[in-house]
């Protein structure tokens, strides 16, 4: 039920642009970075944007990258541990790398993958909502894998959940998300028109301030 | 309309609208999204109009989320009134909107309809508008 996490390779450059200047940098088509760890000084680095961008893509945040620097023939495997978006444009502005030590414990947050078709959506009975697309997990880095997957197919009722405390969850790893947090809810279909509440502009609003 | 039941006062300063959002910028409960590409001030009045667009075209099907709040006062004098005489009352309320602020979310319908509910509610607010989909793991 998950799928094994496989070594990606991605080359960095080492930074000297700090502070405003990586704005610069930005328009110069590169993306500012830092890669950080327990026990290691950090080391801003940058990268490529449009060799980022698509390694962005398709890694999510529980796969190892092996983070090369050519130029002075050092790898560190590292982690994708947050990313800042352009809100529109959705371009990567910053990304942080953690450095892993292969034989520490980490927390690292596995995407959830939706897999299977549910009875209930076919039928056009209901619809699911997704909660949670990823669950937060403790284990060697070793032990991580790509992704969980979530089987829908089991969903015949309208009503029915799926938690977290449902997930197959890997050997050797733990989860640190609430048990009770929800996955996948099949809620029943079309929307009840809500009628709009006709309170207009006559409704009250109280004042806080003027109420003692 | 939407509006608040409490506040903790009657009336606010205007306040500027500067930058960019930086929260509520992704599709986090529906599977498709209406992201404002400008700055506005959303009537409580132009947030009802969308949402019976996007309803009226969806009928029936799917789930939508508004995910911005009229929750500002505007205040506003009467007609042919003189100036001065302190601030008028509160005549409507809005909510401030960034660029990148996701509005309204939609669920459990085609992209297609989506698509077509989002672009007949965009019609209803004062901004340009963009159709989002929700980033999923690959």
């Amino acid at each position: 039920m998950s799928q094994q996490a496989e070594l990606v390779e991605l080359i960095a450059t080492r930074r000297t642009a700090m502070g405003k200047k990586v704005r610069q940098l930005r328009r110069e088509g590169w993306v500012p970075a830092v890669m950080y760890g327990p026990g290691f000084d950090p080391v801003p680095l940058q990268f490529e944007a449009r060799n980022l961008q698509s390694l962005l893509s398709h890694t999510g945040g529980s796969q190892i990258i092996n983070l090369t620097i050519p130029e002075e023939e050092i790898s560190w495997p590292v982690l994708v541990r947050d990313v800042q978006y352009d809100p529109i444009r959705r371009d990567p502005l910053h990304v942080d790398f953690y450095r892993v030590d292969m034989t520490r414990r980490l927390t690292a947050e596995v995407p959830l993958v939706l897999v299977g078709e549910s009875p209930v959506v076919k039928e056009s009975r209901g619809m699911l909502l997704q909660g949670a697309s990823v669950v937060e997990v403790e284990c060697l880095p070793g032990s991580l894998v790509d992704a969980i997957e979530v089987d829908v197919s089991d969903l015949a009722e309208v009503g029915q959940t799926i938690y977290v405390r449902d997930l197959a969850i890997p050997a050797g790893m733990d989860v640190l998300t609430s048990p009770d947090e929800m996955i996948v809810h099949v809620a029943p279909a079309g929307t009840e028109e809500v009628a709009a509440e006709e309170a207009g502009e006559e409704a009250v609003v109280s004042v806080i301030s003027e109420e003692e | 309309m939407l509006m608040p039941k409490r506040v903790k006062y009657r009336k606010q300063m205007r306040g500027r609208l500067k930058g960019k959002a930086s929260r509520g910028v992704e599709v986090a409960f529906g599977e498709y999204g209406l992201q404002a590409l400008e700055p506005a001030w959303i009537t409580a009045r132009q947030i009802e109009a969308a949402r019976r667009a996007i309803v009226r075209h969806v009928r029936r099907r799917g789930k939508y989320w508004i995910r911005i709040f009229p929750d500002k006062p505007v205040t506003a004098k009467p007609a042919e009134t003189r100036m001065g005489k302190g601030k008028g009352a509160v005549d409507h309320w809005v909510a401030v909107v960034k660029p990148g602020r996701i509005m309204f979310e939609l669920s459990g319908v085609s992209e297609e309809m989506a698509r077509e509910a989002f672009r007949l509610a965009s019609h209803k607010l004062p901004i340009k508008c963009q159709f989002v989909k929700r980033e999923e793991a690959e």
